[in-house]
Order: structure tokens, then C-alpha cells, then sequence
């Protein structure tokens, strides 16, 4: 790899550690700092004095602000993230199991929404002015701008309630249990259960790779290679898929590694609407339970997550356009 | 896209020069004749500010008024003609509901968008303006509001400090400036080679002066376009906070009047009147924003090719 | 050549992907195009359109929010009182009765306090007085109420309904007598030197009759002090599938409803699916027999630990893991174990076991269940099968507060734990079993803290269940709930939190959904701040009890679900409930009576003042 594009890896590495701190700190004094006794949900009203006091030395509370900060700090250096008082025991154990949920369902999303919106992109760009067209960029943002959990609560009603077909809450049947993660991922319940969640994001999301790639096939059909292509007398399809396409693609797969980051908002309510067992659910009921090191450890593991496919997308991008490498070999 | 045209250079990205105020009226004015859907979206957006404005005059009811007869609440009526749009599950009329939802949606979404266009543009702005640690800093702090991920932030601030529309806005404003600040400094910093520029540094003019009058009247169509996009942003995420139940419990919002009827089975109950015209409200209220946005970047960025 | 990252640092994430965003629906141009700026007419365009949308902001704020409409005195109620105490002179009129400010849950997590509290604020305002309704999340109003007792005046509140409080004395005592008034569940600072002495009374004496006229003594004495405002008593909604429980199976347990224990134990399927599944919209905190956690964790632990003696679904206590329970005298039990009970991983019960159970709680590691097991002096081992309680001194409730209570725990397992924690800051409620070993009827299996607990049938139990694995489904959306109890998903609904009548319509279109609605031994109500100005003085207090409608919150708030409420006491517990309390039925003239009577005036402009020299 060429000197700068070490360089410009590193220092996008930097600047992703610097904003997870800033993350971390901002979080640990907001919710210190915000109105309200933390700990009114868990002491009961009989305790005692030396009772209460015993809590909050387990809590960690009793110290000045200050320590607790520098404590924090440490620990997360370490990879511990505090223990959740609501629970009393390890966040990052409460954090991890959920965060495999999450990822299933943002990951199945985004493939979802990405292919379907990039097939959908070339139709329409193929069928350009035609009503279907018109249809389905209509479609399309009015997908966009509905909130995702009014869809989410449709869906529901419609093909849980009604219909029956899919199962309308959580990951999983009752009372099953599996050996291992991989039982998980390949059995018919686990995916029944996604179905629901899954469509509701993907329709958010596929507006955007949907009419990226329209937009960038509009662009690369008028380029001349098309116009001679066409001369050449290769078929409609063929120039299509094999040539405009191809072209068009690259930046929405780029995009699609940032679909992460900016679909993690979406995770939340979708989540919450279909009890989706993942980090998005445990950080809202953590926030309203004032359990802060639970919500300070789920909200920091997103944060990690969208800033880890900020990276990966920049680097993609970096080693995918041509300009950045002929860029610089034309200097050295 | 930018990355695959060779062709793109920057003076074939030229848009039109505006100049005077009656060929800035006109611009506007031809967004709308040229585009049909910014005008649709024009027409949406006026529509519900009429509805706003008006709502005492539409709306039949108090929009938290619990209407009863002999001591007993009507609730969960269907639609007649008494209560257009029926009564939720304690007795209240959800048209008048929903009319008065317009007005929260439009304060939330303008004043968002006013903040987040505000703060962008000034430190677009600043920061490339005058460059240098400046511009560092304030590129570094729009890294961090890059890297926070939105609605979890404006969860825990609602939450954490009092659930009113104001801490969303706020919220909002913290982060959602990015993206203009971004675009404008890019902006700014072709902008100020220019000739004129040199020419109003010569003459003497301080560097506010030029900051805001010189080059901010050229970054402005930016920002409205902008702003436009974070209207419909600011009354999603409105909307997505009330239904997480950290939301404002005084003002009636369309985000509200959802969360109300999932709490209250409407959907067990089949109430579509209730769960649907909140729902298809904020739909057009972001796709005006979406397509007067559209119609913006038509005029500020004409296609070279019809295509 | 312009490369996004080389000037500003940033990358491709940064700059370019928001603008895919913005401009995705068009052929995209991106930053690089030149604005033109020819001169400074633009300055004109920005400043013509500034005062537009600042006029629009405005515009909007003046009209938003929308808040409940205040409802003006009534124009009657200043006029009749003044008639009634004829012409008073201005001068001998009081001062004006302070800003009350009502607190509250917030509307999405309890719309039943949230709606009362609005009513009775709108009733308070036809008096007179200046109220604001003030909403807040749970732990903030906790806080303020708990913490900071000087610094509120009036809220809305609950006391929820539990096993133990099937016994009248956890309420009777702890929340009205003086000793409680600074930290403990007397918050509103009660004083009553009677009251003190009829409490603790009904708690010493052995004689039911007794200590039946001594609590109706207690009840009058609070009807007539009022320093509740009493609103009603829950009936607590349940539904199961007759089509996979018998319903003679199913137990009414009195003040709790059909999900109780003994349903759990006793209930039997009707054909081939004997998966007891039920659901609980929060998320199970921990399963720990030293730690009283959440509502669902109780069911869970009731299942897998025994307990010397149980709560029986009449209210009354029965032997349970105890053979026999035999007062010897009133501070002496003795206490026979049931010959043959095993833990879970096969190890005898024995009284040993019993004695450590008694001893863990007493420690510090266990607060919460500490004050149960504080009035035993004493235990003793008297054979291998029995056991000799000594108390500090007569405790009534001692089979329901403490036998019924502590659960049993193998000593082998636990002292060791203990002992480590001892050394430790955190104490025994942060500690979670793998696999947690108990005697009781189900055997623990699974627990996934976000989704499910599985528990199964201990085949070896003197009480076996009849169903073979009992399943805790954690569902938040109560509809989602409903919807799986009519898909058969979940056979039990134990959790309901929304609108009863929504689920009675379910129960009566479909034949094998039973719905049970049982009243609650526990109570809303409005808790009014004694020690503060004017819920100091009791005439005050009865004016705002006369201005809460029981009847129209019942009927239109709770659906028909509750039954109106006067005592402390729930009519669930028929034998201790008193008949014929001071009611209290709405009626803003007697509220007016009231204060009139007490002195206090109203102004011209109607607003309350207190009694001259105040």
C-alpha cells in the first residue's frame, strides 16, 4: 500500500477512537449530571441507612465524580464496561448476548433492501418514463418518509393479527432452545421470526440504494460506450447488466457499508415494535429504568458498530476508486 | 455519480446566476412551475400551515378534551358525522387531534430546521473562511457528530432531561448540523478564490463583512435546501421519540396520537381511522420536504443532459 | 484533483455519503459546482426571506403546544359562599391558597394515573385553587416523594397488590404509623398517637375477633383523617385457553387473581400441549431467592424454591414444605418439616437447610429480606425433622410475614457463596446461579434475560405439576400478547396492561379464551403531603377526597375493572374490610361545605383563601 493511504488509514483510525471517547465521556456525565436520584429504582424504601449506603459503594456511587470518571475510563481500556444495576451483573456479557440479534437483523436488512433496491434501480432507469417508473419512485419515497414503526405496526396487524402467517413478537418460539449460534442461523423458526422486522426496515432503507442506482444509471446510459453499444447492436439487457450496471454499482456498494451506521436509528423502534430481542430494545428500556451503565454500555456498542462501518466503508472506498490510485501513482 | 463521470469538472457544474431580487423571485417561482412535484410538495407544505394556523376554526373539539355525555366517555367511536375521524379510547375527537398535530409537526420540523441550517451554515461558514485551526476544530467536532448514532442521542437527552418538544429540537440541532456544515465549507472554500472576494479584501472590507455579505448569499440556496431535508428529518424522529414514550405529554403531535392507539389496541381493536391518518400525515409532510428539495436542486444544479 | 480527504481529513463517510442522501433521487452533482455570486443584490433576497420564516416560527410557537384547557371557576360557587357567611368584610379574609402542583406517572407508561390525576386536577381547579398537573417518569416522582418528603404536595400513587400483603398488617402498620413517616412507606407523614397505638395492637394480639375491630378501628380513624384521597381497587384482568387447561384446574386465589402459584402447580392440560406459557411485558431482572426483584422474578422464584408455609388461594396461610406449624406459646413456634424433599441436584432437605434459610437473611447480604426474619430472637434444632422459632416478642403475622415468606435454600450451596460475599462490597443480590437449585415444584432449565425462562416439572415434588414445563415469555407489546394468546402461542395471559374491554371482547367471540377479572388487595389513590400547608389541615383533605370521582374514573378511566375504593384495606379481604366507611362520593358542594365550614373563604374573582389569621 502506498505511504498515504497508510497514512489516511491511520488517521481515520485516530479519529474513530477520538469519537468514541468523546462518545463515552459525553454519555457518562449526561447521565450523572441529568435530574433525579439514579438509584430510586433500586433501593427499596425499607432499606436502611448503612443498607443504602452498602448499595451505593457496590454501585460505585459514593466516590466523587471525578474517580468515577477515571474508574470508567480504566475499566473501559479493559474491555469492562461496569455492572448494570438493574440486573447486578456484567454489562458487556448483557451487551454481547444481544448484539449478535442486532447485527442478524440490520445485516438481513440491508442485503434485503440493497438488492431489492439495486434490481429495482435498473428497471426503472430501463423503463425510464414509463408509469411503472413513476410508480415506483412514488413507492419508493413514500416508503422513505414513512415512520418506520406506523409500517412496522401495519405489517403487524395486517400479516401477524389478521393473517396469522408470521409470528408477531421476539426472536424465537417459546421454549425453544438451541445448542448452538449456528442451530440458530439455519433454523426455519429463527428466520419465520425475522421476516416482519426485517421487511419493516428494508422498506426504509431501500429508497436510498434504489434511487442512487437509478440516478447513476440515467448518468452512465447517456455516456458515449452505451450510445456505441447500442450501434453495435448488443441487446437492451446486455448493455444494461453488463455494462451500465457494473459501472453503476460501485458507490452503492460503498454506501451500503455506511447503511449501517445510518440505519441504527431505525434498529431502535423497529426493535421496540416487534420485541426484536436486540441492543436497540435493551438501550430504550435501560434509559427509562435509569440503569446507566447498561444503557451506557448498549449505547456505546453502537456507536462502536456505526463508527467500525464508517471505517470499513472509507477503506472500501479508498481501494475501490480508481482516482485515488491513479491519483497517486501520477505523483510518485 | 461524481466518482465514475470523468466528465464532471467544475464548470460544467455551474448553476444559474441569480441576480436582483426579482430574478430571485423568479428562480423561485420557476422551481415551482418547472417541477410539479416541488410544487405538489409546495402545496402539501402550505396546506398544513393553513391547517395550523386555522385550527381553532377547523377543529371542532379541544384536541385533549374528553367528550362525554351522562357522566360516561365516548370512546372508541367510529367515524360519524359528530366526530369525523371518531374518539380514541378515552373520549377524544381524533380529527381535532390530528389538526392540532399539525401545528406541533410544522414548530418541531421548522424549528429544526432552522437550527440545523442556522449552525451549519455559520460553521460551514467559519470554518472555511478562515481555515487553520479553526476549520480543524470544527471539522473535528462534526467527525464526533458523525460518528453518534442519531436517535439513540435523542432518546437518552429526552429522556435524561425533561420530555418536551424543545429537548428533540435540541437534540436534533446538536447533531443533524453536520451534513450542512460539511457541504457549505466545501463551498466556501472554492468560493472564496474568487475574483470578487480579492476585489472586496483589497477595497478594505473586514472579514465579517465579507463572510456575510459577500459569500453567504451565494451559500444560502444550500442551505434552505437543507433545511427542507431536516424538516422532514425533524418530524420523523419526533414522531419515532413520542412512540418510544419519551415524548412531550402536554402537546398532541401525530407522533403522539400513534403511540396513543398502540397503547391503546387500536389495532386489536381495528381502528384504522385512528392508526392511519396520523401515519399518512407525516408521510406527505416529509415527501413535500423531499420534493421541494428536488425541485431546489433542479435549479441550482441543472442536468447538462436532459435525460 | 480534488480528494475529499486530503483537505479537511475526512472521508468518503463524511462528505460524500450525505450528499448521496440528499441528492439520491436526482442525477447527482455534487459539491464542486460554483455558486455564482455576482454582487450584492443577493443580500436583499436573504434579508426579504429571513423575516418570513422567522414570522412562521412565531407564528407557530404562539399557537403550539396544545395543553388541557383550564376551566374556570365556577361562577356559582363564590357567590353561595359568600351568601352563606353574608357580607365579610375583605380584611378578614386569609391568604390566598398557594400553587398546588399534582404529580403524576406520564401518560405512555400509566394512562390510568396519568387520566385520574387530570380529572381530579380539573375538579380541584372548581374550588379555587391554582393546580398544575405535573407529569414525570417513575423514578423521578419516586425520588421527589421518597427522597425529598418536604418538597411535594400532592401525587397520584399505588400500592400494588402481593401475596404477602394478603395479611392487613404490612399495610395497616408500615403505612400510616408515626415510625415509618421519615424513610419508610408512611411518606405522607401521618401523625396519630391513636392510630399508632391501634396498629401495633392489632399486630400483638393472637384473638381474630380482636384484631378484626381493632383494624375496622384503624380503617375509621384513616376514613375520617383522610390523608389518602382513596380511587379504587384494580380488578386485575387474566385470560388462559380452556382448550389447553381444565378450568376447575384453574385457582381464583382471593386479592390476586387465577395467576397465583397454585394455578401454576395444580392446573392440568386438556390434551397434548402441557407447556404452561405465559407472558410478562418486562424484562425478568434476576432469579435469586435472596433478592425481591421484579413482579414476573417472584413467580419464577415462588416456582422453583419451597417455603415452610404458603399463602393458600382463601388468603389464609397453610403448611407448605412444613408438615405442622404449632404455636407453643406467643413467641414460640415449633415447625415439622416434610419428610422426604430433595434439591434439585438430588441432595436431602434438611432442617439444617431450614435453620441456614432462616440465618442467610438475617445478614447483611439480603437486605430486602431482612426485615422479615428481624423479630426472630431465636432457632433452635429440636430433632432431625423440627425446628423451634423464637420471636423478640408477639408477632401475629409472623406465619404470612416471615414462614411464608424466606425461601428455602441448600446450605451447601450457599453458605460457601455467602461467605465469599461477605468479604466482597456487592452483596447476595448480585449474585446470579448458573443454574439455580431450589426444592420446589419446577426445576429450573433456561433463562435468556431478554426473551424467555424455561422451567420444568420436578417429578419428585409431594406437590408434582400436573403441566410438564412452565415458559415466562417476555412479550412488551401487550397486543402482541393478545395475539398470541388467540394463536395459541402463549396459553396463559398473565400480563395486561392495556384496555380490559378490549379483552373482553376477545373472551366473549371466542369460546376457549376465559377471561377472570379478580379485585386487588391493592389501591390507587392520591397521597396528600401532611406536613405541608393546606394538606396540613384535615378539612382540607376532605374537600379534596369529595372532589375525586370515584364512580366516573371506575367507569370511563378503569373500563368498569376496579371497584371505588374508602380504606387501606382492600374489599378483596372480605373478613377485614370494614362495611360502612365514610364514603366520600363526588360532590364539589360538599367539598365546598367543607372548607366553608373549616373558615375558609373565596375572593371575587373566586379563588380559595385560607381561614382569617393564616
Amino acid at each position: 500500500m502506498q505511504r498515504s493511504v497508510v497514512v489516511y488509514l491511520v488517521g481515520r483510525i485516530a479519529q474513530s477512537l477520538l469519537v468514541l471517547w468523546v462518545v463515552v465521556t459525553f454519555l457518562f456525565f449526561l447521565f450523572r449530571l441529568a435530574p433525579g436520584n439514579p438509584l430510586v429504582a433500586y433501593i427499596d424504601p425499607t432499606f436502611t441507612e448503612e443498607q443504602q449506603q452498602a448499595l451505593m459503594r457496590q454501585f460505585g456511587l459514593d466516590k466523587p465524580l471525578s474517580v468515577q470518571y477515571l474508574v470508567y475510563l480504566g475499566n473501559l481500556v479493559q474491555g469492562e464496561l461496569g455492572d448494570s444495576f438493574f440486573y447486578r451483573s456484567p454489562v458487556i456479557e448483557l451487551v454481547m448476548e444481544v448484539l449478535p440479534n442486532t447485527l442478524y437483523l440490520t445485516f438481513t436488512s440491508l442485503l434485503v433492501a440493497y438488492g431489492v433496491g439495486v434490481v429495482g434501480g435498473i428497471l426503472l432507469a430501463w423503463r425510464r418514463g414509463s408509469r411503472l417508473e413513476q410508480m415506483g419512485v412514488t413507492f419508493t419515497l413514500m416508503t422513505r418518509s414513512a415512520p418506520e414503526f406506523w409500517v412496522g405496526m401495519i405489517l403487524l396487524t395486517v400479516f401477524a393479527f389478521n393473517l396469522g402467517w408470521f409470528p408477531s413478537s421476539g426472536a424465537t418460539s417459546p421454549g425453544t432452545l438451541y445448542a448452538s449460534e449456528w442451530d440458530k442461523l439455519t433454523s426455519w423458526d429463527f428466520w419465520r421470526h425475522m421476516v416482519l422486522p426485517a421487511t419493516t426496515l428494508a422498506l426504509y432503507l431501500h429508497g436510498l440504494p434504489l434511487l442512487l442506482m437509478r440516478s447513476n444509471m440515467l448518468e452512465v446510459l447517456d455516456e458515449d460506450y452505451i450510445t456505441m453499444g447500442r450501434f453495435m447492436g448488443y441487446s437492451e439487457l446486455r448493455l444494461m447488466v453488463r455494462h451500465a450496471a457494473r459501472n453503476a454499482l460501485l458507490p452503492v456498494i460503498t454506501a451500503m457499508a455506511l447503511g449501517v451506521g445510518y440505519s441504527v436509528g431505525g434498529n431502535v423502534v423497529v426493535e421496540n415494535v416487534f420485541g426484536w430481542p436486540g441492543l436497540g430494545r435493551m438501550l430504550v428500556r435501560a434509559v427509562a429504568a435509569s440503569d446507566y451503565p447498561l444503557a451506557q454500555g448498549a449505547f456505546f456498542l453502537i456507536a462502536v458498530v456505526m463508527v467500525t462501518m464508517n471505517l470499513i466503508a472509507d477503506v472500501l472506498y479508498g481501494v475501490l476508486d480508481p482516482r485515488i490510485g491513479a491519483g497517486q501513482q501520477a505523483q510518485h | 455519480m461524481s466518482v465514475q463521470s470523468a466528465s464532471l469538472t467544475p464548470a460544467a457544474q455551474e448553476p444559474r446566476p441569480v441576480s436582483g431580487l426579482a430574478q430571485f423571485v423568479q428562480m423561485n417561482l420557476e422551481v415551482f412551475r418547472r417541477d410539479r412535484m416541488a410544487l405538489v410538495g409546495a402545496c402539501i407544505y402550505l396546506f398544513f400551515v393553513l391547517v395550523a394556523l386555522l385550527a381553532p376554526w377547523i377543529a371542532p373539539y379541544s384536541p385533549l378534551e374528553v367528550i362525554q355525555e351522562n357522566g360516561i366517555w365516548l370512546a372508541n367511536e367510529p367515524p360519524s358525522p359528530r366526530f369525523y375521524l371518531g374518539t380514541t379510547n378515552l373520549g377524544r375527537d381524533i380529527f381535532s387531534q390530528l389538526v392540532y398535530g399539525s401545528r406541533t409537526a410544522l414548530l418541531v420540523g421548522f424549528s429544526a430546521a432552522v437550527a440545523v441550517a442556522l449552525i451549519g451554515t455559520v460553521v460551514g461558514l467559519v470554518a472555511g473562511y478562515y481555515g487553520g485551526w479553526v476549520d480543524t476544530l470544527l471539522m473535528r467536532l462534526a467527525d464526533i457528530a458523525f460518528g453518534v448514532p442519531f436517535l439513540p442521542l435523542v432518546i437518552v437527552l429526552v429522556a435524561l432531561l425533561e420530555p418536551s418538544i424543545w429537548n428533540i429540537v435540541l437534540a436534533m440541532a446538536l447533531l443533524l448540523w453536520r451534513d450542512t456544515g460539511r457541504v457549505i465549507r466545501s463551498q466556501v472554500l472554492t468560493v472564496k478564490e474568487r475574483a470578487f472576494v480579492a476585489a472586496a479584501r483589497i477595497s478594505g472590507a473586514g472579514d465579517l463583512r465579507i463572510l456575510f455579505l459577500h459569500i453567504a448569499p451565494s451559500i444560502l440556496p444550500l442551505s434552505f435546501l437543507y433545511g427542507s431535508l431536516a424538516i422532514g428529518w425533524a418530524i420523523l424522529t419526533e414522531a419515532s421519540v413520542s412512540f418510544l414514550g419519551f415524548g412531550d405529554p402536554d402537546v398532541v403531535s401525530w407522533g403522539f396520537m400513534l403511540q396513543d392507539a398502540f397503547v391503546s389496541q387500536a389495532m386489536s381493536r381495528g381502528a384504522y381511522y385512528w392508526i392511519v391518518p396520523p401515519g399518512l400525515c407525516i408521510m406527505l409532510s416529509v415527501m413535500a420536504g423531499f420534493f421541494i428539495g428536488r425541485g431546489y436542486e433542479e435549479i441550482l444544479f441543472p442536468r447538462l443532459r436532459r435525460s | 484533483m480534488w480528494r475529499p480527504w486530503s483537505k479537511t481529513g475526512a472521508g468518503f463517510s463524511e462528505v460524500l455519503y450525505p450528499l448521496l442522501l440528499l441528492f439520491s433521487h436526482t442525477p447527482s452533482r455534487f459539491v464542486l459546482a460554483n455558486l455564482s455570486k455576482e454582487g450584492t443584490p443577493m443580500r436583499r433576497r436573504v434579508l426579504s426571506i429571513l423575516p418570513v420564516l422567522l414570522a412562521l416560527v412565531l407564528g407557530l410557537s404562539a399557537c403550539a403546544p396544545a395543553s388541557a384547557p383550564a376551566s374556570a371557576p365556577q361562577g356559582a360557587a363564590p357567590e353561595a359562599a359568600k351568601a352563606e357567611q353574608g357580607a365579610e368584610p375583605a380584611a378578614e379574609m386569609g391568604e390566598l391558597v398557594p400553587q398546588i402542583v399534582v404529580l403524576s406517572n406520564v401518560q405512555a407508561a400509566d394512562p390510568i394515573e396519568f387520566e385520574s390525576t387530570r380529572l381530579v386536577v380539573e375538579n380541584m381547579k372548581q374550588l379555587g385553587l391554582d393546580v398544575e398537573h405535573r407529569a414525570m417518569p417513575w423514578e423521578q416522582q419516586a425520588d421527589l416523594v421518597w427522597y425529598n418528603r418536604t418538597e411535594w404536595q400532592m401525587t397520584a400513587w399505588r400500592m400494588v397488590g402481593r401475596p404477602e400483603r394478603l395479611d392487613p398488617d404490612e399495610f395497616v402498620v408500615n403505612l400510616f404509623h408515626s415510625s415509618t413517616a421519615e424513610k419508610g412507606y408512611n411518606f405522607v407523614g401521618f401523625q396519630n398517637d391513636r392510630y399508632d397505638q391501634v396498629s401495633l395492637a392489632q399486630r400483638a394480639t393472637t384473638d381474630r375477633e380482636e384484631r378484626r375491630q381493632l383494624i375496622w378501628e384503624a380503617q375509621e380513624i384513616i376514613a375520617n383523617e383522610v390523608p389518602y384521597a382513596f380511587v379504587a381497587y384494580p380488578q386485575l384482568p387474566f385470560a388462559y385457553r380452556s382448550d389447553v387447561w381444565k378450568p376447575d384446574t384453574i385457582v381464583d386465589a382471593k386479592g390476586i387473581g387465577i395467576k397465583n402459584f397454585w394455578t401454576f402447580v395444580q392446573a392440568e392440560p386438556v390434551g397434548d400441549q402441557a407447556d404452561f406459557i405465559l407472558n410478562t411485558g418486562d424484562v425478568v431482572q434476576a432469579i435469586n431467592p435472596l433478592f425481591i426483584s421484579g413482579a414476573a422474578d417472584s413467580w419464577i422464584t415462588e416456582l422453583i424454591w419451597d417455603r415452610l408455609m404458603r399463602v393458600g388461594p382463601d388468603g389464609l396461610p397453610q403448611p407448605w414444605a412444613a408438615e405442622s406449624v404449632e404455636w407453643e406459646d406467643n413467641t414460640n413456634v415449633l415447625v415439622t418439616l416434610r419428610e422426604g424433599m430433595k434439591w434439585h441436584d438430588g441432595r436431602p432437605v434438611t432442617v439444617e437447610d431450614v435453620i441456614f434459610s432462616f440465618q442467610a437473611p438475617a445478614t447483611d447480604e439480603a437486605p430486602m429480606y431482612k426485615p422479615f426474619v428481624s423479630k426472630i430472637a431465636g432457632i433452635e434444632k429440636v430433632d432431625e425433622r423440627t425446628v423451634r422459632f423464637t420471636l423478640s416478642e408477639p408477632w401475629a403475622a409472623f406465619e404470612v410475614a416471615s414462614l411464608a415468606k424466606i425461601n428455602l435454600i441448600p446450605k451447601h450451596i450457599w453458605e460457601p457463596i455467602l461467605a465469599d460475599l461477605a468479604t466482597k462490597e456487592e452483596n447476595a443480590e448480585s449474585y446470579q446461579e448458573e443454574t439455580p437449585i431450589g426444592s420446589g415444584p419446577f426445576r429450573f432449565v433456561a433463562f435468556k434475560p431478554s426473551e424467555e425462562v424455561i422451567l420444568e416439572a420436578n417429578p419428585e415434588h409431594f406437590a408434582a405439576p400436573k403441566a410438564s414445563r412452565w415458559i415466562l415469555r417476555i412479550i412488551p407489546n401487550v397486543e402482541s400478547a393478545l395475539g398470541q394468546l388467540r394463536n395459541g402461542e402463549i396459553n396463559f395471559l398473565s400480563e395486561w396492561e392495556g384496555d380490559p374491554t378490549v379483552l373482553q371482547g376477545v373472551a366473549d367471540a371466542d369460546p376457549s379464551i376465559e377471561l377472570v377479572a379478580t379485585t386487588e388487595v391493592g389501591f390507587r389513590f392520591f397521597a396528600m403531603n401532611n406536613r405541608v400547608a393546606p394538606f396540613d389541615d384535615t378539612a382540607f383533605r376532605q374537600a379534596v377526597a369529595y372532589v375525586v370521582p370515584k364512580q366516573a374514573i371506575v367507569q370511563n378511566i378503569f373500563k368498569g375493572f376496579a371497584v371505588p375504593a374508602d380504606s387501606h384495606v382492600s374489599v378483596a379481604l372480605e373478613f377485614w374490610h370494614h362495611p360502612d366507611l365514610p364514603q366520600y362520593d363526588f360532590s364539589l358542594e360538599k367539598a365546598r361545605e367543607v372548607l366553608a365550614q373549616a373558615g375558609y373563604t373565596w375572593d371575587e374573582e373566586g379563588r380559595l383563601r385560607y381561614p382569617a389569621g393564616r
